[in-house]
């Protein structure tokens, strides 16, 4: 063995005690730590959840519907109005008489 | 590599049809020395803590695309020596900016390591960390953390020649920082 090898030896032999050792409280936090986020991953949806993620998308359309009709049938009557608005004129006996306002 | 672990086996094979409990086992083999490796690149618990969070996680969610018989430890060090490079390059750029406007923040955390107390861990210590990003990264691996040429390419992804360039480049200078404490004759 050179004296480079027996200084490189030597060196590796002295720099492997400054290896980071956790202590346990440490290693306990992470493991829970990781533990939890896992279980949270894999955490699998209940019914009553997985009917409201059907059910959700369903209530929107339904709202956009009646939203979109009641905005349509206020827009109607608005025009139905403008339309009745000329007084009815009425002939009898070849005179002439409106009806209205 | 073979896994001549057969808990190890057994325990992957749980987790890879979906028993979560089984990773336990994993974690709790190699979870010491994912945060020393850790450590040993970003120099402060915290992040070395978190680090070793995110790696399992990771290696949790792709365990279906690892290979049944092979042993899970370079896995899980390569996963969480490529997140820790991560924090090491986004601290770079991160001093780059800050070093514009103000002093960098402190981010070495020594009064975590025992080691530091004596004069030659001080000195080696100091040696590595004056070595550049890669040769730091691979001599820490070999030195401190014992591994051997293969294991450290598996784990940075670097070839096995390039892995032995940095060592050696990083031993020219240990030596020559180092050779009063050493008896270097030259």
């Amino acid at each position: 063995m050179s004296d480079d090898d027996k200084f490189f030896e030597r060196l590796r032999a002295d720099a492997g005690k400054l290896r980071y050792q956790p202590d346990e409280v440490t290693l306990a936090r992470i493991r829970a730590r990781i533990h939890d986020r896992l279980e949270h991953q894999n955490a699998k949806p209940g019914v009553l959840e997985l009917l409201a993620a059907w059910f959700r998308p369903l209530a929107a359309t339904l709202t956009a519907i009646a939203i979109a009709a009641a905005i349509g049938v206020n827009s109607i009557d608005t025009t139905d109005t403008t339309v009745l608005d000329p007084a009815v004129e009425i002939s009898m006996a070849g005179d002439t008489y409106s009806v209205g306002h | 590599m073979v896994d001549d672990d057969p808990l190890e086996a057994r325990a992957i094979a749980r987790v890879q049809q979906g028993d979560a409990e089984a990773y336990d086992y994993l974690v709790g083999k190699y979870l010491r020395r994912v945060v020393s490796i850790a450590w040993g690149v970003v120099r402060n618990a915290h992040d070395a803590e978190d680090l070793a969070q995110e790696a399992f996680v990771k290696a949790y969610e792709s365990i279906g695309r690892f290979r049944g018989g092979e042993p899970f430890g370079p896995w899980i060090y390569r996963i969480v020596t490529n997140k820790a490079l991560d924090v090491l390059k986004h601290r770079t750029k991160f001093r780059h900016e800050e070093l514009e406007a103000t002093e960098p923040a402190a981010r070495r955390d020594d009064a975590e390591l025992p080691a530091l107390s004596s004069e030659i861990g001080r000195r080696i210590d100091s040696a590595l960390d004056e070595l550049p990003d890669m040769q730091r990264l691979v001599a820490r691996l070999h030195l401190v953390e014992q591994f051997d040429h293969a294991e450290i390419a598996a784990m940075t992804g670097l070839s096995d020649g390039t892995v032995r360039s940095h060592l050696s480049l990083a031993r020219k200078k240990l030596k020559e920082r180092l050779a009063d404490l050493y008896g270097d004759p030259s």
